[in-house]
C-alpha cells in the first residue's frame, strides 16, 4: 500500500531527519564538493578562477607516469591485503588455542595497532637507514649483510619494505576480526566434523573457513579501503625517492598538491581514486563472493 | 501565537548581535586600533633552528611591553609543514597577518598581500640592501620584506683530504671530481662529495651546479630550465654520480641528514649553509674543516643566494597600523641584528650589515656579490621548484639529464 507507506515514512521523518542531515553534511556534501572542485580552475592556494570543464581530468590522463602509478596501486593493495589476511588467519588460529601466556601474546599483537602509523613508519625508516640505522647495523653484525644496504633508497626495496610495514600495522585489526569469527564457531560443528572423519586440514577448509566467511569479508573490505587510502607509510618511507616509481594514486594526490601546486589536478585524481576503490571492492565482491549463502 | 513570539524574539537577538558587532567595527576604525582595545596580530613563522621560537618570543615580549595596544600571537611550524599549513589557512580564509616564508609571488598574484610601502615606515624601507629589494618586487612593486639571506659555500673535511692526498681546495668541476674520487676511494663508509638530490631541497644543489656553468632559471616573466648550459651542468652531476665520487643513491638523500653525515666526518666535500658552521660548533667541534668558494666549470666565482621574506596579509584590512608598528620594531637595527646573528644567517639591511662582526660569516659575505637567486618572483617558480624536488634525483637512477630537465620545463610551462 503506497499511501500507507508514505504516511509511515512521514511519521518516521522526525526521527531519521537528524541522521539524514548528518549523512548529508559529512558524507554527501564533501563528496559532492570534491567533484565540484575537480571541475574548477584553482590557483595553488585554492582561489577559484572559474570553471575548467574536464581540463583537470585531461591533464591527469596526459600524465606520463600514470600507468606505472596504477600498477603500483594494484600491487600495493592486493599484495598488502592478501598477505595481511593470510598471516592473520594463521595468527588468529594460534591465538584461539589455549596456551600459557596467551593473554600476553594477544596484547603484544595489539601494539602495532595502538601506535601511530607515522611513528611506526619513521621507526622503520630510521632503523633501515644505511648510515645510522639500527636494523641495518644488526643485519651487518649478524653477518646477513656485508655492508649496510639502503633499503629505503632504491625503488623496489623501498616499496617492499613499505609493504612490510603496511602489513605489520594491518595485522592487529585483521587478526582480531578473524579471532572473533573463530570464537563464534560452535564447538559442536568442529566435533561433528571430527567424528565424521575429517582430518585437521579437511576440517579447516570445509568447516572453519566457510564459517569464517563473514569475518573474512569484513576484514578484507576494511583492509582494502584502509590500505588503498594509506598515505603515511609510503610518504614517510619513500618520500625522498625521486620520480613516481614508488607512488600509488593516493600519494600522487599529495605530490600534485605539494610539489606541483596543482590543487585542481589533485581534486580530479581524488575523484578517480574514489571510483577506483569502489571498483576494487566491487571486483572483490563479484569474484570472491564473500557474502553468498551456501 | 507562541511561534510568532519566538520568531520575534530570535529576530531581536540576531539584530542586537549584528548591531553590537558593527558597533565594534566602527569603534575599531575610528580609534585607529588604539582606543578600541588591543588588537591581536597572528604571526606564522618556520623554525630555522632550535633558537627560532625563543628568539621570536623574546622579540614579541619586548614589543608588547612598548606597545600595550597590540598583542602578537606566535605560531611556529617546521619547514616540512609550513607550506601545507599556510595553504590550508589561506583556503579557509584564516591567513595570518604576518608570514615568514621563502616565496611570496603566489600570494601577491592572488592579491592577498599589502605592498611593502603600506606596512613599513620610509626609514625601514630604505634600509634594505638593493639586491634584495629587487628580488622581493614584482613589476617594480615590493611585496616581500627580505628577512634573512643565505649563501652556499664549499665545506671541506681537511683530515679526509690529507688522508687522500688532496692538498688544494678544488676550484673547477674537474678538480672537484678528481679530489672527490680520491676521498671516496678511502672506503670505510666515507664518501667524496655529498650530493643531496632528495626531495627536501634538490633544487638548491642543482642550481649551484647550473649557475656554475652560467645557466639561469629565468626571470619573473619566463622560467628557463631546459637550456644547453643547464644540461651540461646536470650531465656533469651525473658523471660525478656514475664515477662514484658521491655518496650512494644521491637521488634519495635529503640535505639535512647528509649534512649531519658531513658533521660526523664521513664526507669529504659538501655545499652547505651559514648555520652549518654553528651546527659543527655544537655537535662536533673537533671536526677539522675549512670553507672555500664553490667550484664552477671554469673556476669563476658564483653562489646560490637565498632570501626568505616576511609578508603582510590584507585579511579584513583593519590591522595595517598594528602590522606597521610591529614590523618597524622588528627591523630596528638592534632587534634585527640580534635575530640574524643568533640564527647564523646573513643580514639584508644596510644597518645590520655594518653592525655585524663575525669572522666565520666572512666567506659567505664575500660570496654574496656573486650570488644568483631563484626567480621566486615568478608565480610558476614554486611549481618548478616542486618539479626539481620530485624529478631531478632521477639522474641518479640512470635517467638522461636532458630528458629530466625537459620534464621539469614542462611542469614549469604548465604552471605559468
Amino acid at each position: 500500500m503506497p499511501s500507507g507507506k508514505r504516511r509511515s515514512l512521514v511519521a518516521a521523518l522526525p526521527w531519521i531527519t537528524p541522521t539524514l542531515l548528518l549523512i548529508a553534511a559529512i558524507v554527501l556534501f564533501p563528496a559532492g564538493y570534491m567533484v565540484w572542485t575537480s571541475l574548477r580552475d584553482l590557483s595553488e592556494f585554492g582561489t577559484d578562477r572559474g570553471p575548467a570543464g574536464f581540463e583537470n581530468y585531461q591533464r591527469l590522463l596526459e600524465f606520463d607516469a600514470l600507468p606505472r602509478v596504477l600498477v603500483n596501486t594494484v600491487v600495493w593493495v592486493v599484495g598488502v591485503v592478501a598477505l595481511t589476511v593470510l598471516i592473520s588467519l594463521a595468527l588468529a588460529q594460534l591465538l584461539d588455542k589455549a596456551f600459557p601466556g596467551r593473554r600476553l601474546v594477544r596484547m603484544a599483537v595489539i601494539v602495532p595497532w595502538a601506535s601511530s602509523v607515522v611513528m611506526t613508519s619513521i621507526v622503520f625508516y630510521y632503523g633501515l637507514d644505511p648510515f645510522y640505522g639500527i636494523i641495518n647495523h644488526a643485519l651487518v653484525d649478524l653477518g646477513v649483510l656485508d655492508e649496510p644496504f639502503g633499503f629505503t633508497k632504491t625503488t623496489i626495496p623501498a616499496f617492499a619494505v613499505s609493504m612490510g610495514t603496511a602489513i605489520f600495522v594491518s595485522l592487529p585489526f585483521t587478526t582480531y576480526t578473524l579471532l572473533a569469527g573463530l570464537q563464534a564457531i560452535p564447538e559442536e560443528i568442529l566435533e561433528a566434523a571430527e567424528v565424521d572423519g575429517a582430518g585437521p586440514w579437511r576440517g579447516y577448509r570445509n568447516v572453519v573457513l566457510p564459517s569464517l566467511r563473514p569475518a573474512l569479508a569484513v576484514a578484507t573490505i576494511i583492509n582494502i579501503i584502509n590500505v588503498f587510502n594509506s598515505l603515511p607509510i609510503l610518504f614517510t618511507m619513500t618520500g625522498s625517492i625521486p620520480g613516481y616509481d614508488v607512488d600509488t594514486t593516493t600519494t600522487l594526490i599529495f605530490k600534485f598538491i605539494r610539489a606541483d601546486r596543482q590543487v585542481d589536478t589533485a581534486s580530479a585524481l581524488s575523484v578517480v581514486n574514489f571510483l577506483l576503490v569502489l571498483v576494487i571492492i566491487l571486483v572483490y565482491l563479484r569474484v570472491v563472493r564473500p557474502m553468498r549463502e551456501d | 501565537m507562541k511561534s510568532t513570539r519566538r520568531t520575534f524574539r530570535v529576530g531581536a537577538v540576531v539584530l542586537g548581535l549584528g548591531l553590537a558587532a558593527s558597533a565594534c567595527g566602527f569603534g575599531g576604525d575610528s580609534g585607529g586600533g588604539s582606543e578600541g582595545g588591543s588588537q591581536t596580530l597572528n604571526l606564522l613563522v618556520p623554525s630555522y633552528s632550535d633558537n627560532t621560537k625563543g628568539l621570536w618570543e623574546g622579540i614579541i615580549k619586548d614589543f608588547e611591553a612598548e606597545n600595550s595596544d597590540v598583542s602578537v600571537k606566535l605560531e611556529v611550524q617546521s619547514w616540512d609543514n609550513i607550506n601545507d599549513v599556510i595553504r590550508t589557512k589561506v583556503q579557509s580564509g584564516d591567513a595570518p597577518d604576518i608570514l615568514n616564508i621563502d616565496a611570496f609571488a603566489g600570494f601577491a598574484a592572488d592579491d592577498l598581500l599589502y605592498p611593502a610601502s603600506d606596512v613599513l615606515s620610509d626609514d625601514t624601507l630604505a634600509d634594505f640592501q638593493d639586491t634584495f629589494v629587487e628580488n622581493a618586487s614584482i613589476d617594480g612593486e615590493q611585496y616581500g620584506l627580505p628577512l634573512i639571506a643565505s649563501a652556499r659555500t664549499l665545506f671541506m673535511n681537511k683530515d679526509l683530504m690529507d688522508k687522500a692526498g688532496v692538498t688544494e681546495a678544488p676550484k673547477t668541476w674537474d678538480e672537484l671530481l678528481a679530489a672527490s674520487k680520491k676521498v671516496s676511494e678511502l672506503g670505510g663508509g666515507v664518501s667524496g662529495y655529498g650530493m643531496p638530490l632528495g626531495s627536501e631541497e634538490a633544487q638548491a644543489e642543482t642550481s649551484i651546479w647550473a649557475f656554475g656553468n652560467g645557466a639561469s632559471w629565468g626571470d619573473s616573466d619566463k622560467i628557463t630550465v631546459d637550456t644547453p648550459e643547464a644540461v651540461e651542468a646536470v650531465s656533469f652531476m651525473k658523471k660525478m654520480i656514475d664515477e662514484g665520487a658521491t655518496q650512494d643513491n644521491p637521488g634519495a638523500t635529503d640535505r639535512t641528514p647528509l649534512i649531519n653525515v658531513f658533521v660526523q666526518g664521513k664526507i669529504g666535500f659538501i655545499e652547505a649553509l651559514p648555520p652549518t658552521v654553528g651546527q659543527i660548533e655544537t655537535e662536533n667541534p673537533e671536526l677539522n674543516y675549512e670553507l672555500a668558494p664553490i667550484p664552477t666549470k671554469d673556476g669563476s666565482p658564483v653562489t646560490l643566494g637565498v632570501a626568505d621574506h616576511l609578508m603582510a596579509f590584507k585579511n579584513d584590512g583593519d590591522k595595517q597600523e598594528s602590522i606597521t608598528k610591529f614590523l618597524d620594531y622588528f627591523y630596528s637595527t638592534d632587534v634585527y641584528t640580534n635575530f640574524v646573528t643568533k640564527e647564523n644567517f646573513l643580514p639584508v639591511t644596510k644597518s645590520a650589515a655594518e653592525q655585524m662582526d663575525n669572522p666565520d660569516m666572512q666567506v659567505f659575505l664575500d660570496a654574496l656579490p656573486d650570488a644568483q637567486f631563484y626567480p621566486s618572483t615568478n608565480t610558476a617558480w614554486s611549481a618548478t621548484q616542486g618539479a626539481f624536488q620530485t624529478l631531478i634525483g632521477q639522474i641518479g637512477q640512470g635517467k638522461d639529464p636532458a630528458e629530466v630537465l625537459k620534464a621539469i620545463q614542462a611542469k614549469a610551462d604548465e604552471a605559468s
